[in-house]
């Protein structure tokens, strides 16, 4: 069995089944903790739109908190659109999602993957520079901060180096892709990856509450 | 013809002339990738070189590897086995049967001891001690392994040959291996395909006469100078596959222009050959000209990488039950921790009473 | 009693304001207790509030920092140990190791240790003197999380390791003891009703069997700017109302919740609840005070545990309610004003409007500050943060936002419907020898009513 082979086969297999593994884990016991009722008389009209639209409102930060935050943002927003385009908008990986789930679309470019790839792994390098500089980050980041890039940033890099057949022989290559990817999903339950499956519930939870008070989120 | 004619003496007893042995010689360098000048110096030496003695054994095969080489268009497969070797055992186009035959090879074999070139189809089973394949009450193994002693080297032609190929496919009911598996000590060129670019072929062999040593090999065994490359780069329908351009089925608009068969499972991104750039009938064409994606025939075990018909990036596993368990333990594992963490409050809080 | 809490940095009582001999000291500790003690103690109380709510905030966090920038305290001092999400590390590494769905393998492998009493007092200061909960970075915070709630719930573990700063811990002790923070018993409460309905020459209920509106105040009212209660009457006689102050649940300030011991926190709530319901109120109105409203508008009915039997309003919704109904009439007040939102009733409590109509009424020619209403910047006296004399410095800080503020928004008259903010002004007026004076929202209406 050659390194592809085990990629795509077994080490494929057992990295989905940690990932859906442990983000049942974690999300079930999270969510099965004791959730107190709340009795005060709500002034909002409905808990659930609040919910609803903090969980889109939350996406950008208010007009007040933008020069401040603007850096941060900007760089958080291009490679998070950056990995979906090139995630969701490249060929050979939507067949891979089509084989695994059934559902499958059009693709791009390849060349507007590429593009999109190299900006993602620019913003990624800016991410984790300012990470490693500001001080406020400096002093928040942990061990999961940085793996997690790592693990995010991997299968940028090494998706780029396939595609230019750069470093090793391609099947090679193609099997570090798809291995980096496998480490990925493994470490996602255990980590801050979680944030984008645990997004709607925190901002969800506190626009229920904003919602309740009649304040504004 | 002796053995000890050589090839310039076997060529004009043939009625061949200096012009046309020229022009084979510049178009085997080229496909050689030798330089322009190499042409002449392979004439010169082939002109004079000994016909070598080329022992040819098939064993767990379809004959296609054989169909593969008598097609050989440069050069011809006459050429090679009546000008240029003496192709002294091969049961496919030998006039000998039974005893005759095997007799032919023992000959031989002893007469060129130390000096003949061994040519394999085939792979080996070794169940039940060989008694898969016999000729002639001995087992491939055992002849492979006495014809291998003798041989100055060894070419494993076919994937069955160099890599066990079909036979050796899963469940692999007769324990079929690769030549390599059971030549250890001389060195094996692995001319794998299924069947092989019959210029490849008829090109190593030309190498060995011409250089007397095998050309450099990559790290399967295989001749750099044929799979150097993956069929992908240098594919024609590559600009379509940077495009994003792809036929979904074999009959859509996208495959009547002859869009990137990616998407319809071909395997060219991870197959080295020489398809693309020799092709096959006389350069005609080759599969993915022919509308139909790359099997991967040149590579390890491509019978067992999932459907032809599943795009590389795709999973080659199905694993439902393994995954729907995983779900379940993590459900079952996300409800305890809850349970563990209430039932830690509660005491936590009755020692707060307290 | 407070002589007791700490024998190594005893209070000073006969000063201004409490205060410690030893500023410097960054944490201060309660009684004499084995670490052990203290930390198991923390544990249990933390444990408490490790709910799916809460779980979900501490899973969410990334890391991106932002929380920083929305916070007075970091963005006066470019300290990051400031930044707020930091300010609930203790607090989210017992989660972790209690709660959370991976706790088993955090304690088998002691991945996170257990938090240390040192831990804890390192945090003292970042709990407490520079976090007034005013929840500005709770709406920053791109995943969301309430982090002005959590430092309300890490507070109750600090309050258990007896490892409160000491003026807080005082002021919730008094207010438990005594039912007034500032010694506004109701011996000393009824003696200043009797004297202002003397002086001003207003009637002022109090202890009525059965009223239609219990009314309460804040002790810093009572003590230091009795004219609110005379303001609350005036309103409520003009508006004819059967109303009444009691004796037995006036205080609305709640020093347990601010110091973060949730039974001195239910006591001090019960009082009103039961005061409210022995005269079958169907309105309790809370002061100009921010925490109280909170305590009572949102936790009250929890802590009751069941919804409260009358309506919960702040003064400010009060006027609003009877300006936009018309049965209260103001007069034209033609003057610039500038209005600071205080962030319990505003921010945190979604009154926002409330104000702004009863400014509109009143004429006023309204400078909003900049950020103003829901993100406008908090005082830097909330949260009990002002009772606490070593972080005084600090705040001093913060309030110069405050100031630049005020006077960038170019108004006449600084207006504000919270008597905490209103002292934490005057405290900054005084130290900066600053040219504003904060007034009271409610006195600027009681002064302004017509007939």
């Amino acid at each position: 069995m050659t390194l592809l082979d085990f990629a795509r086969g077994a080490a494929m297999k057992w990295s989905i089944a940690v990932f859906l593994f442990g983000v049942l884990w974690r999300l079930v016991g999270v969510l099965l903790l004791r959730r107190a009722h709340d009795y005060s008389q709500s002034r909002g009209p409905s808990l659930v739109a609040g919910a609803l639209q903090t969980i889109i409102t939350r996406s950008w930060p208010r007009k007040e908190f933008r020069a401040s935050t603007a850096y941060g943002v900007a760089i958080s927003y291009v490679f998070h659109i950056g990995l979906a385009i090139v995630v969701f908008g490249f060929v050979p990986h939507i067949l891979l999602i089509r084989s695994l789930i059934g559902i499958g679309w059009d693709g791009l470019p390849s060349g507007v993957i590429y593009f999109c790839s190299v900006v993602t792994l620019i913003a990624l390098v800016m991410a984790i520079i300012r990470r490693l500089t500001h001080p406020v980050l400096r002093l928040l980041s942990n061990f999961d901060d940085y793996f997690s890039w790592l693990v995010t940033a991997a299968p940028v890099l090494s998706g780029l180096l396939v595609v230019a057949h750069f470093g090793a022989r391609y099947e090679t290559l193609l099997a570090v892709h798809i291995l980096s990817v496998e480490v990925l999903l493994i470490w996602f339950p255990f980590g801050k990856l979680m944030h984008s499956l645990l997004l709607p519930l925190a901002r969800g939870q506190t626009g229920a509450f904003y919602a309740r008070r009649g304040a504004s989120t | 013809m002796s053995h000890d004619e050589s090839i310039g003496e076997s060529l004009r007893k043939q009625g061949i002339s200096r012009r046309a042995f020229m022009k084979f010689c510049a178009a085997t360098a080229s496909l050689l990738a030798l330089p322009p000048g190499m042409a002449k110096v392979m004439a010169e030496t082939l002109e004079r070189a000994r016909r070598p003695s080329v022992i040819y054994l098939s064993y767990q095969e379809c004959t296609g590897c054989g169909e593969s080489l008598t097609r050989s268009f440069s050069p011809t497969l006459e050429n090679l086995i009546f000008n240029m070797m003496s192709l002294d055992y091969y049961e496919t186009l030998q006039a000998a049967a039974g005893t005759a035959a095997e007799a032919a090879r023992k000959t031989a074999m002893k007469e060129n001891w130390g000096k003949y070139l061994l040519v394999v189809d085939g792979a080996i089973p070794l169940g039940i001690d060989g008694a898969y394949c016999t000729i002639a009450g001995e087992s491939a193994a055992d002849i492979l392994t006495e014809a291998a002693k003798g041989a100055a080297a060894v070419v494993s032609v076919g994937t069955c040959a160099a890599f066990g190929g079909i036979p050796h496919a899963n469940p692999n009911p007769t324990g079929a291996v690769a030549v390599s598996a059971v030549v250890k000590d001389k060195p094996v060129v692995n001319v794998s395909g299924c069947p092989p670019v019959p210029e490849v072929i008829t090109g190593v062999l030309a190498h060995y006469l011409t250089f007397g040593s095998l050309p450099e090999l990559d790290h399967l065994g295989r001749p750099t100078v044929f799979f150097g490359n993956t069929i992908h780069d240098r594919c024609y329908r590559r600009p379509y596959y940077d495009e994003g351009k792809f036929a979904k089925t074999f009959d859509d608009e996208g495959a009547r222009n002859g869009w990137c068969l990616y998407e319809l499972g071909c395997k060219g991104p991870v197959t080295y050959n020489a398809c693309p750039t020799v092709k096959w009938n006389q350069g005609t064409s080759y599969p993915i000209e022919s509308g139909h994606g790359c099997l991967g025939c040149s590579e390890p075990d491509f019978w067992d990488k999932g459907s032809f018909y599943s795009a590389l990036s795709t999973r080659n596993w199905s694993g439902g039950t393994v995954l729907g368990a995983a779900a379940a333990a993590g459900v079952a594992i996300g409800v305890g921790a809850a349970v563990v963490s209430r039932r830690r409050r509660a005491q936590r809080e009755k020692e707060k009473q307290s | 009693m407070i002589a007791d809490i700490d024998t190594l940095h005893p209070l000073e009582t006969e000063g201004a304001r409490l205060g410690i001999k030893n500023p410097a000291q960054r944490y201060d500790r309660q009684g004499e207790r084995n670490d052990q003690d203290r930390m198991e103690a923390a544990m249990r109380a933390f444990a408490h509030d490790f709910g799916a709510t809460t779980a979900v905030y501490l899973e969410s966090c990334i890391h991106c920092g932002m929380c920083a920038e929305a916070c007075q305290y970091y963005v006066q001092t470019d300290d990051p140990r400031y930044t707020p999400v930091r300010k609930l590390e203790p607090f989210k590494q017992a989660y972790k190791r209690e709660a959370g769905p991976f706790a088993f393998f955090y304690r088998l492998f002691n991945l996170k240790h257990r938090v240390t009493v040192d831990e804890l007092q390192e945090w003292q200061e970042l709990i407490y003197d520079s976090c007034t909960m005013c929840g500005r970075c709770s709406l920053i915070c791109p995943m969301g999380i309430d982090i002005a709630r959590l430092v309300g719930q890490a507070r109750h573990g600090m309050f258990q390791a007896g490892l409160v700063p000491h003026e807080l811990w005082a002021v919730a002790e008094r207010a438990e003891r005594e039912g007034s923070p500032l010694g506004a018993t109701p011996k000393v409460f009824k003696e200043r009703i009797d004297w202002l309905s003397d002086e001003y020459d207003v009637q002022i209920q109090v202890d009525l069997d059965s009223a239609d509106i219990l009314v309460s105040m804040s002790s810093i009212e009572i003590m230091k700017y009795p004219q609110a209660i005379v303001a609350t009457a005036k309103v409520l006689n003009a508006l004819g109302e059967k109303w009444t102050i009691r004796l037995d649940g006036y205080e609305a300030t709640n020093f347990g919740m601010l110091s973060g011991n949730a039974q001195w926190q239910k006591d001090l709530s019960m009082k009103i609840i039961n005061a409210a319901v022995k005269c079958g109120a169907k309105m309790l109105i809370l002061p100009e005070c921010g925490h109280a409203y909170g305590a009572m508008r949102w936790d009250g009915a929890n802590i009751y545990g069941k919804p409260l039997p009358f309506e919960v309003l702040h003064v400010s919704e009060f006027l609003a309610r009877n300006l936009r109904n018309g049965r209260l009439k103001v007069k034209q007040v033609p003057k610039s004003v500038t209005f600071h939102d205080p962030c319990q009733i505003a921010r945190r409590g979604g009154a926002t409007q409330a104000p702004r109509e009863v400014l509109a009424k009143l004429g006023v020619d309204l400078h909003e500050m900049s950020p103003g209403g829901d993100l406008n910047w908090c005082c830097g006296g909330g949260g009990g943060v002002v009772t606490i004399h070593r972080a005084d410095e600090l705040r001093y800080k913060v309030f110069q936002i405050k100031m630049k503020q005020v006077d960038e928004s170019g108004a006449e008259m600084l207006l504000m419907s919270c008597s905490n903010c209103r002292q934490t002004f005057d405290d900054g007026q005084a130290h900066f020898k600053w040219d504003k004076t904060a007034h009271s929202l409610l006195e600027l209406v009681a002064d302004n009513l017509a007939r």
